[in-house]
């Protein structure tokens, strides 16, 4: 049996990099409290209902789908589909080269990763410049995004102006406000400069046809403001049947995230600019991305499609305080991406690369508690154990359960075993299967008491009646 | 150019049919309060003395008067400004030297203007949030841009709630909801205000 | 469409007639929870049955995704207590795996013989309080003791249930420590596989309760304070007794019978 990687990660990492992660991470879900106590929100009712929106609208999502792409139309919008990474980045290089665009600026988006588009496109002689502060960071400093809302959550000061100064943006300085204030004027050039927009979004209405895309720092708005062409990348699971419900889930993201009531900003964006406004973009396109997404709609899990990325989970998952983003190797960290992650590659070898996620959790379920569509996560962490057992995921670390199971179901063997057991106490610490080896390196053994119940039930059945 | 559009259709679809159940369109409460009826009830009964207070609380700031607000940017060194044509109007000649105005942007001179004056489409009382949009913004990096914002905004278009302001969002094709200066807490989760959009944001109440 | 909330709202226990699912942590460690589990159904006149072919609710094959292995050890236990009596369980997440895991594992199959065990599984305090509706607990225990709900217990009534025959014992005083909502460590397979988040996890919470000096720890499982006892003692902390809120009810009767 050896020693899971995940496990290894987390015990290899600095003790500066894991208080970095803690503290972020419990400041947020502190926050999120505070939130919801102070405007005396009814957490579990709100909830109940935009769990309820999600999943109305997974479940009916191939007329969602043909509702908001009808409404994208009529508003000008032009609709296209990538059934995987692939398909999505040559659509989107295919509207840049038309337009000639070869500087580009982008939001923070998790599909834009997902399908890695940056990559694909610098490759090809285009720019692409993060403008979220956290991703600028990362993307300067050639890292990986270590939470889905605070991705530079594991850096502090001084890495980043290290990154800043390496790359030209001043000497060094690692004042906050300073740090600010140099990507703001640094990324104001590249906004100016810029011939094309990309953003994700958080939401579209179907009805409306609106994308809802929500931030704090000003940067998709200068995107859009500063540039010609916005291209949005969108998983087909972020759709929500009307504006009304939209506002259902703003009352809980920004909340769960963040402990504000709303983001700085929320953008409505119907289409390209308005008649008479002379910034923003004449030309609008959604691509609608697939990416494995149906294959999870498919199966038992596929309530993990509710998820709005508030992030909310990770602030209070003591394994990701431990661990940090990284330790989950892919787009998606913490319990979402615990889920998420290894069914995005279902079937495969890259799902059995993944297979060890769900089982990086205690199955608490403090996650499905703060979640604000109620994604029963700690479950679907088992349903993917079972899913993985089934693949021939092989996991040198679990201990095999068949040998227990047999001793389990036959009263005989079970009751032998309570005696025999006794000689774990004389075993020295060194001997005796790996899982107990393992349990004894950290914990001192309870003495061995097999047997003793039973025989106290017979002696107290000697003296009552039964 | 590739689509993928009648595979992703078909995908769903496939997806879909093995469904035992599917979820009903759910219903929202009658109520329509959303989160908070504690801010709710507060903005219901005086929309506008709400809006005030939750703009403070995200660290905006509103003026009944022009002239405070002339001398409030005077005051800090913010001297040189843009305005839309049509929000001229409300500044009733308070802006005088030695503040001066354009009306007409000049984005090559962008990081000249201190402060950009436009009109806001309305507000939202229980958040402190300040809405604009494409038809009453001549441009939008007039509002975003400077350091400064100030959104010219007549108390009637107030509305109390964050549902209100949904049924309000018309066929505009770019509304945006701005609840008080940009911010980001990415370095070490200090709070920083400031960062690509304005560092200050005010409201100039008509 | 909720499934966080078990809908524990069950009917009250038409009858004092339980059969006791013993656990496998306390037929193997823990022998003095199990007795005391016994008195206190006893306080209360019911009539225990112990079934001797009884092993293990599954959970740890269940949980370590081998549902075949889980379904095998499930199937023997829903035959060991068939029949109508609750089945009373002194453990949070053993009583969980029965009412919940096991729907589960058999959801594939129309009307199993398996799920009829599940609605008549109360964890112990859950059917003190909410199966027997008996809220106050006689006699004392003069101590100050950290209340440790597990996590199995998220979305159940069993924490409530237990915080309130507990905060109705003379002279207790449970004390609060910080970052209730975090786990132990436990997790089951998962303090053997990922021993090292396991331990840092497990300490965070041994600094947070060792903060308010308390007496003992008390939680409905074994589980989670076989692991929190067994770390501290690797750690050299101060001895910390761990004591089952089974036993916490039978030390208060005790008192009872020693003044009276």
């Amino acid at each position: 049996m050896t020693r899971e990687p995940f496990d290894r990660f987390a015990a290899d990492q600095s003790e500066e990099r894991r208080s970095s992660v803690r503290g972020g991470a419990k400041a947020g879900h502190e926050a999120r409290g505070r939130a919801l106590e102070a405007d005396g929100v009814p957490f579990d009712r709100l909830r109940s209902l935009a769990a309820r929106i999600k999943q109305h609208t997974l479940d009916h999502l191939d007329a969602y789908l043909r509702a908001a792409t009808t409404s994208l139309e009529s508003r000008g919008v032009t609709v296209h589909f990538a059934a995987d990474a692939q398909s999505a980045c040559g659509i989107v290089t295919d509207i840049l080269d038309r337009r000639r665009a070869i500087r580009v600026v982008k939001t923070k988006s998790m599909v834009t990763e997902e399908v890695e588009l940056a990559h694909h496109l610098e490759q090809r002689g285009i720019e692409c410049i993060e403008t979220d502060l956290g991703e600028f960071v990362v993307q300067l400093a050639r890292d990986r995004p270590s939470h889905i809302v605070k991705p530079i959550i594991h850096k502090n000061r001084a890495e980043i102006a290290a990154t800043f100064e390496s790359h030209g943006l001043g000497p060094y300085d690692d004042t906050p406000e300073v740090i600010t204030r140099r990507a703001r004027e640094f990324l104001r050039r590249k906004y100016l400069a810029a011939d094309a927009a990309i953003t994700g979004a958080n939401f579209i209405s179907a009805e409306s046809g609106r994308l809802v895309l929500v931030t704090n720092e000003g940067n998709s708005r200068f995107c859009l403001a500063a540039t010609r062409c916005h291209v949005a990348l969108v998983g087909i699971e972020k759709l929500v049947p009307t504006d009304r419900d939209v506002g259902a889930l703003l009352d809980l993201l920004a909340r769960s995230a963040t402990g504000q009531r709303l983001t700085v900003y929320t953008e409505f964006i119907a289409g390209p600019r308005g008649v008479g406004q002379l910034d923003g973009p004449d030309e609008m396109h959604v691509v609608f991305l697939d990416n494995g997404r149906t294959q999870v709609l498919a199966s038992d899990c596929r309530q993990i499609l509710r998820c709005i990325r508030c992030g909310a989970c990770l602030n209070v998952c003591p394994v990701y305080r431990q661990a940090s983003g990284h330790a989950y190797r892919g787009v998606y960290a913490g319990p979402i991406g615990a889920v998420l992650s290894p069914l995005l590659e279902e079937p495969g070898r890259r799902f059995l690369e993944k297979a060890d996620l769900p089982r990086a959790s205690t199955l608490c379920g403090a996650c499905h508690e703060v979640c604000p569509v109620d994604i029963p996560i700690e479950e679907l962490l088992v349903r993917m154990r079972d899913r993985a057992k089934r693949s021939g995921a092989t996991s040198g670390s679990t201990p095999s359960m068949g040998a227990w199971a047999l001793v389990a179901s036959q009263p005989d063997a079970w009751r032998a075993a309570l005696s025999a057991g006794r000689l774990l106490a004389v075993l020295p610490g060194w001997l005796g299967p790996e899982p107990l080896r393992a349990w004894r390196d950290n914990h001192a053994l309870p003495p061995w008491r097999g047997g003793a119940f039973r025989r106290w039930l017979e002696k107290r059945g000697a003296a009552h009646a039964r | 150019m590739p689509d993928d559009r009648a595979l992703v259709m078909r995908r769903v679809g496939a997806a879909l049919s093995s469904l035992r159940s599917r979820e009903p369109l759910p219903v929202h409460p009658e109520d329509g309060t959303g989160a908070s009826s504690v801010c709710a009830s507060a903005a219901r009964a005086n929309p506008v003395a709400a809006f005030v207070t939750q703009l403070a609380s995200v660290g905006g700031r509103a003026f009944e008067a022009p002239a405070p607000l002339a001398e409030w940017l005077t005051a800090r060194g913010f001297l040189r400004g843009y305005c839309d044509r049509e929000a001229l109007g409300a500044l009733a000649g308070a802006f005088a030297p030695p503040l001066s105005l354009d009306t007409r942007f000049m984005a090559d001179r962008i990081d000249e203007y201190d402060f950009g004056i436009t009109r806001a489409a309305g507000a939202i009382a229980e958040t402190g949030t300040i809405i604009l949009n494409d038809a009453l913004t001549s441009r939008r990096l007039g509002s975003l841009a400077p350091w400064v914002h100030v959104a010219v905004l007549k108390r009637s278009d107030i509305v109390p709630t964050v549902s209100d302001a949904i049924r309000a969002l018309g066929t505009d094709p770019y509304v945006v909801w701005c609840t008080g200066p940009s911010k980001t807490a990415d370095v070490e989760g200090i709070l920083i205000q400031g960062v690509h959009g304005p560092g200050e944001q005010l409201v100039l109440l008509t | 469409m909720t499934t966080f909330d078990m809908a524990c709202r069950r009917e009250p226990a038409a009858s004092r007639h339980v059969k006791l699912m013993v656990t496998c942590l306390c037929d193997l460690f823990f022998d003095d929870a199990a007795a005391a589990t016994v008195e206190v159904l006893e306080h209360l006149g019911c009539k225990v049955e112990v079934p001797e072919d009884q092993t293990c609710c599954g959970q740890p094959a269940f949980n370590a995704g081998d549902w075949s292995a889980a379904r095998r050890v499930a199937r023997h236990t829903a035959r060991v207590f068939a029949g109508d009596e609750p089945v009373v369980v002194p453990s949070g997440s053993c009583a969980r795996m029965v009412s919940h895991g096991t729907l589960v594992l058999f959801e594939g199959e129309a009307d199993p013989r398996e799920a009829s065990v599940a609605p008549r599984a109360w964890e112990l305090c859950d059917f003190i309080v909410n199966g027997l509706g008996v809220t106050r607990w006689p006699g004392r225990v003069r101590a100050r003791l950290a209340w440790h709900r597990s996590c199995h217990s998220r979305g159940t009534t069993y924490g409530e249930a237990a915080l309130t025959l507990l905060r109705s014992i003379a002279d207790l005083r449970l004390v609060e420590f910080g970052e209730p909502e975090q786990c132990c460590g436990f997790g089951g397979t998962f303090s053997v596989s990922f021993p090292e988040i396991s331990r840092s996890v497990g300490g965070l919470k041994l600094d947070a309760v060792m903060a308010t000096s308390p007496d003992g720890v008390v939680s409905g499982d074994m589980g989670c304070l076989m692991h929190l006892d067994g770390l501290a003692r690797m750690r050299g902390d101060r001895a910390l007794p761990v004591l089952h809120v089974a036993q916490v009810l039978r030390d208060a009767l005790r008192a009872t019978k020693d003044e009276g």
